[in-house]
């Protein structure tokens, strides 16, 4: 794996959250945290990737990450988790793909022959990546809202259990110093 | 012909609630995020509210408990934009109404403050979103000269749109200007210097322009049953993608790469 260039695109990847997060005009107190999901986003993709994991899953893992971390920011800053989740994926969006997917098209429609068969070819391998990219860029974002939800995060079980628990075992510490 | 109080108290919590649905769906929050601050607010109020929740257009059937008051009524959505700053304070005032018991008034007010609130300084905005372009870039694999240009490009890009918009230009069709634009900035780069492995920077010049929010929203509206809202969203998506695609197109075949 090389570290160097995970480190440099998770930069990259922080600077284009950053950047959506401005143009959705989020509030300035979650700034941050989308520059910093976006980071871990593009982080873990790369690791993932640098594991040799498929890359449709990769960014699945991303994803899913992504809008976990986004509730749990959702819930210190006071702000609906998709501000964060939806500036946070799209550093992942699979922008060469999709463009390959577009020449690739163009091509076909002018190719005949044995061009055409390697058009189709690269075409149809481009296009599935970008398409099943997005869907998973999507399911893996909205997932961690689905199973963790129930009314909203304020009424959140698991979480509030855990921090409740939190609180009694200090609570309890307290007491056993006294 | 005077009201009763009841009636008038319904009627006033029936426009709020309208406004409140329709400020959110045109500022990108997705379907289930609409119905959930409805129904807190109206049942703080001891109301029960009943939504029809569209695109374009928000139906609103308000009750109280003995089904003595009823009130009903529709009301138009503006088309979409995506402002978080508004969709965010909305979330938190329906709390507020909820664990400090707001009135009437003080909900009014408070949705007057968050449409008056500033967008990010048009410069600021602009710079940034140039900076996730080359961002982008950087992440496609650029080199940095690539990513230079991708800065320019989306900036003219967003420039453009933005005009566009002022000048109320169809909203796909200010997509359509932008890519284009960019598209032909980052192309004449590519054109001019073709061995110094520009194409990247071609390529991802107009992902500044990628419909995140449609497209995300869409897929939770899916999941979670409102699968109208969830299709007009992703048709609405695809549009947005549609015309950046003709813009990059339209810009090839100019160039003839």
């Amino acid at each position: 794996m090389d570290w160097i260039v995970i480190v440099e695109k998770s930069i990259f990847g922080a600077g284009a959250a950053l950047g959506f997060g401005i143009l959705f005009n989020v509030p300035n107190r979650t700034l941050i945290y989308i520059a910093l999901l976006g980071l871990t986003g593009v982080c873990l993709k790369n690791i993932a990737i640098g594991l040799n994991i498929n890359i449709i899953l990769a960014c699945f893992i991303g994803a899913s990450v992504v809008g976990l971390l986004s509730m749990v920011a959702s819930k210190s800053k006071h702000s609906p988790p998709l501000v964060f989740s939806i500036p946070g994926v799209i550093p992942m969006v699979p922008g060469i793909f999709t463009y390959k997917l577009m020449l690739g098209m163009i091509k076909l429609t002018g190719e005949t022959g044995n061009n055409f068969d390697t058009a189709l070819d690269d075409t149809v391998s481009n296009g599935l990546k970008a398409i099943f990219i997005l869907m998973s860029l999507a399911v893996g974002v909205s997932m961690p809202n689905l199973i963790f939800r129930k009314e909203s995060f304020h009424e959140m079980t698991i979480l509030s259990r855990m921090e409740r628990k939190v609180k009694f075992s200090k609570r309890v510490k307290r007491h056993k110093r006294i | 012909m005077s009201d009763s109080p009841q009636e008038q108290e319904i009627k006033a919590l029936g426009l709020i609630l309208l406004r409140t649905g329709s400020m959110l769906m045109s500022n990108g929050a997705s379907t289930a995020r609409i119905r959930m601050t409805i129904d807190r607010i109206a049942n703080n109020f001891g109301y029960d509210a009943d939504l029809f929740i569209t695109h374009r257009a928000l139906t609103l059937s308000l009750s109280d408990k003995d089904n003595d008051h009823t009130f009903s009524s529709l009301k138009r959505t503006d088309p979409q934009g995506v402002n978080f700053k508004i969709v965010s304070g909305i979330s938190r005032m329906s709390w507020s109404v909820k664990e400090q018991g707001w009135s009437f008034e003080q909900i009014e007010k408070e949705l007057d403050r968050l449409t008056s609130i500033p967008h990010y300084p048009r410069l600021v905005l602009l710079l940034l979103v140039a900076l996730a372009g080359a961002s982008f870039c950087g992440l496609a694999g650029g080199n940095p000269l690539a990513m230079c240009i991708c800065f320019a490009a989306s900036f003219i890009g967003l420039f453009v749109r933005q005009e566009a918009h002022k000048r109320h230009f169809n909203i796909y069709l200010c997509v359509f200007f932008a890519a284009f634009t960019a598209a032909m900035f980052a192309g004449s780069f590519c054109k001019l210097f073709p061995n110094s492995d520009l194409e990247k920077a071609f390529a991802t010049s107009v992902l500044f322009l990628i419909p995140g929010v449609p497209l995300i929203n869409s897929f939770t509206d899916l999941f979670d049953g409102n699968i109208l809202n969830g299709m007009l969203r992703i048709v609405h998506g695809l549009i947005i993608a549609f015309m950046i695609a003709l813009g990059l197109v339209c810009s090839i075949a100019i160039y003839k790469f």
